[in-house]
């Protein structure tokens, strides 16, 4: 709640986000500095004690979040059905009908995913590829990859039912633990960003989907969960930064349009082997505009005492959320390689330390 | 460095000792954003060189710089050098029709091996300075600016060791196969050489535009330098023509003496398929093409064979490219030294000329 009110706090400033990114040594320029010009909000210095819940743009953050919320639960109560028709196919042997279901089987999750990770153990479990084992053959490495080797690379499913119930099994933790999950307000503000970066790490790399090469499909999914946050942070991000709101309109577009040259009538995507060479390129420096204009967002989560003080940030910036132990964003560091499979990393080992899930073996 | 001029700095300006390339492809076909993409690299070349201060941000937002160079901000002589490639002037941005005439893509030439990952580019970035970290900062903010549209396509960095007080003839700097390298380079001191063979001048038949800039000829030549070091020291001194610890032409005393072509015309003291002498014969019909070199050295990890990948990383500005780096090249070919080097990728680029106004941006005649 802290969060919250901080997250709240900020956004009611004018001039958040103001910056225009580009401007990145434009001092003296009008538009140059989003510092300071805030000063005029009139709602008092310092953020203890005041009540910022009350007023009209708090409740249009509050209500992102909580609209969010309601969102996230229908999206992992459609995954647990996606997802069964998936696994279903793997315990029935049925290989081709398994690959037809892999793909769609983690729309939902993609768009999920930063706030998933706030479920880690779930995070690692169904998501972590190859990399962050010792090899395909570590009972360790579970999950929708896990399955995607067997399918693909082996043509089989033989000794893969295990990791369908698994699959499943994860899933309905999560589908357990989110409904009883509070959403940090600064998980809202990062989200967009996070989602992007997993498609500049992962997917237009052609690394996520390695052996079924459908990292199209997830990143078209990851886009969507990205512009889904968007959405619901438009009315509070439009009064504060209208020019903001539209750069990042027109990034999505931008990348929208790309993506499209590879969509197919029936909502699945072309694979990763198709994608050429400069469409490739051309999404790389859409995505990476879209992410510097996004990086701007979560400025909005600092706390009012930071912004006029200067003095170290006490509470509702990211990394005082994770110095105070709330729960970390799905990694929330910007540009860090392959962020969320590293936090997952950490978590496998902790995992084999102790007693670990079901399936994980210490070594 | 001083960033206005008729001519950008990092041409005629003293050498550094560290060097960076990084070549970049436009992403967007539109000129409007080609103008703004050009605008914000001058900006960002501009407040770099100067060291101007960053904007400060809340805390809050992503910082403005990357905080490498600490919060005074340092330049370490940096200077940033903006030239255009051949594949600007394709149907794209309409710029057809004003392309510097001799201006092409980079062909295969003799002994080259070039790979399409680290060859061309619409757009290239020379990067000198003294310090390595200022070069990597740099990189670091130009990008940052031009994200949208500018998409790095090869790059490479390394280092020279240029002289403490410059002295024509005598150098320090020595190239991965252990020989001086640079003693004849031209001086830049010398405002008329550098007219006469750098600059593009108003009567040269170019573009209007491309008056005050100069042809960029970039050569990534990778050396097999456990080859050349298993070569025996009077072969790699014949194959070069001069003597390997003195720097002086074989025959001669010191460095900075001439290596006495006239009176050697069979090749007995050096032989007449020396390097040094293939590339500068020093005869009254060679003195146009002489070039003026900017590059340096690098070291980036081994091949699959285990062979270290190092080389030189040549740099060359000339009023024509015709008449200086392609006649050099064309001499050089079938040079003993060939067996111990391969051309793997580089461009041919234009270094536009300089900007003279406060408001007046790089390639601005160009796009106008």
């Amino acid at each position: 709640m802290v969060a919250a009110l901080g997250l709240g706090a900020v956004l009611l400033l004018a001039g958040c986000g103001k910056d225009d990114g580009a401007g990145v040594r434009s001092e003296g320029s009008a538009s140059g500095s989003g510092t300071g010009s805030g000063t005029g909000s009139g709602t008092g210095s310092g953020l203890a004690g005041q009540d910022l819940s009350g007023t009209t743009n708090d409740q249009l953050v509050l209500k992102a979040v909580a609209d969010y919320k309601t969102w996230v639960v229908a999206e992992v109560d459609a995954l647990v059905a996606d997802t069964a028709k998936f696994t279903d196919a793997v315990r029935a042997g049925d290989v081709a009908e398994a690959k037809k279901q892999y793909a769609p089987s983690r729309v939902r999750w993609e768009r999920i995913e930063p706030i998933a990770g706030l479920v880690e153990e779930i995070d690692g479990a169904v998501d972590a590829r190859v990399d962050d084992f010792e090899g395909v053959d570590d009972p360790a490495f579970t999950g929708w990859h896990r399955l995607e080797y067997h399918l693909w690379e082996k043509g089989s499913t033989a000794g893969a039912k295990t990791f369908a119930d698994r699959l499943d099994k994860d899933l309905a933790t999560l589908d357990q633990k989110m409904k009883g999950l509070e959403f940090p307000p600064a998980a809202v503000a990062l989200g967009p960003a996070e989602l992007i970066e997993e498609v500049s790490e992962g997917k237009i790399t052609g690394e996520e989907d390695r052996y079924s090469h459908t990292d199209l499909s997830d990143f078209a999914a990851n886009v969507d969960g990205s512009r889904k946050l968007l959405e619901l942070l438009t009315p509070s991000l439009q009064a504060k930064d209208a020019t903001l709101t539209s750069e990042i309109t027109a990034g999505f577009a931008a990348v929208d349009k790309s993506l499209s040259e590879y969509a197919n009538p029936d909502g699945s995507f072309d694979l990763y082997t198709a994608l050429q060479a400069d469409d490739k390129t051309r999404m790389q420096a859409e995505l990476a505009d879209l992410s510097e204009k996004l990086a701007r967002i979560p400025a909005c989560s600092a706390s009012r005492a930071d912004r006029y003080a200067r003095r170290p940030p006490h509470r509702s910036t990211p990394g005082q959320a994770r110095a105070a132990g709330l729960p970390r964003v799905g990694g929330a560091r910007v540009g860090r390689p392959r962020r969320g499979r590293a936090g997952r990393l950490h978590l496998r080992r902790g995992e084999r330390a102790g007693p670990g899930p079901p399936g994980a073996v210490p070594r | 460095m001083p960033f206005l001029g008729d001519h950008q700095p990092g041409i005629d300006t003293p050498a550094a000792h560290f060097g960076l390339l990084a070549a970049f492809n436009l992403v967007s076909e539109d000129r409007a954003r080609l103008a703004r993409s050009l605008r914000d690299l001058t900006d960002e070349a501009r407040a770099l060189m100067e060291a101007r201060p960053p904007e400060r941000r809340d805390t809050a937002y992503p910082p403005a710089e990357t905080g490498m160079l600490g919060p005074g901000g340092r330049t370490d002589g940096l200077a940033v050098t903006l030239s255009v490639g051949a594949s600007l002037f394709d149907d794209r941005f309409g710029l057809a029709g004003r392309q510097p005439s001799e201006l092409v893509r980079m062909p295969f030439l003799s002994n080259d091996r070039l790979d399409p990952a680290q060859t061309h580019g619409d757009l290239l970035l020379s990067l000198s300075a003294d310090q390595p970290d200022v070069l990597l900062h740099a990189l670091r903010q130009l990008m940052r600016r031009t994200r949208d549209n500018l998409v790095l396509h090869w790059m490479l960095d390394g280092y020279n060791r240029p002289d403490a007080a410059p002295v024509p003839g005598r150098i320090d700097n020595r190239n991965l196969l252990g020989f001086k390298d640079g003693t004849a380079n031209l001086d830049i001191t010398e405002k008329g050489l550098m007219d006469e063979l750098i600059w593009v001048g108003a009567d040269d038949g170019e573009p209007a535009w491309a008056v005050g800039g100069s042809y960029q000829a970039v050569r990534i030549i990778r050396m097999f330098v456990e080859f050349w070091d298993r070569t025996p020291l009077n072969e790699q001194q014949k194959i070069i023509g001069r003597d390997k610890a003195s720097g002086a032409p074989l025959g001669q005393d010191r460095e900075s003496d001439d290596p006495g072509y006239g009176d050697d015309p069979a090749g007995r003291r050096v032989p007449l398929d020396a390097h040094i002498r293939m590339a500068n014969p020093r005869t009254a019909g060679t003195a146009g093409s002489r070039i003026l070199r900017r590059g340096f050295n690098f070291s980036r990890g081994f091949d699959n064979a285990g062979r270290l990948d190092q080389g030189l990383a040549f740099v060359s500005y000339q009023r024509s490219l015709s008449k200086g780096f392609l006649a050099v090249q064309a001499r050089l070919k079938g040079e003993p030294l060939e067996e111990y080097i391969l051309p793997v990728g580089g461009g041919f680029f234009f270094a536009l000329p300089g900007v003279t106004s406060e408001d007046a941006w790089l390639g601005q005649q160009l796009l106008a």
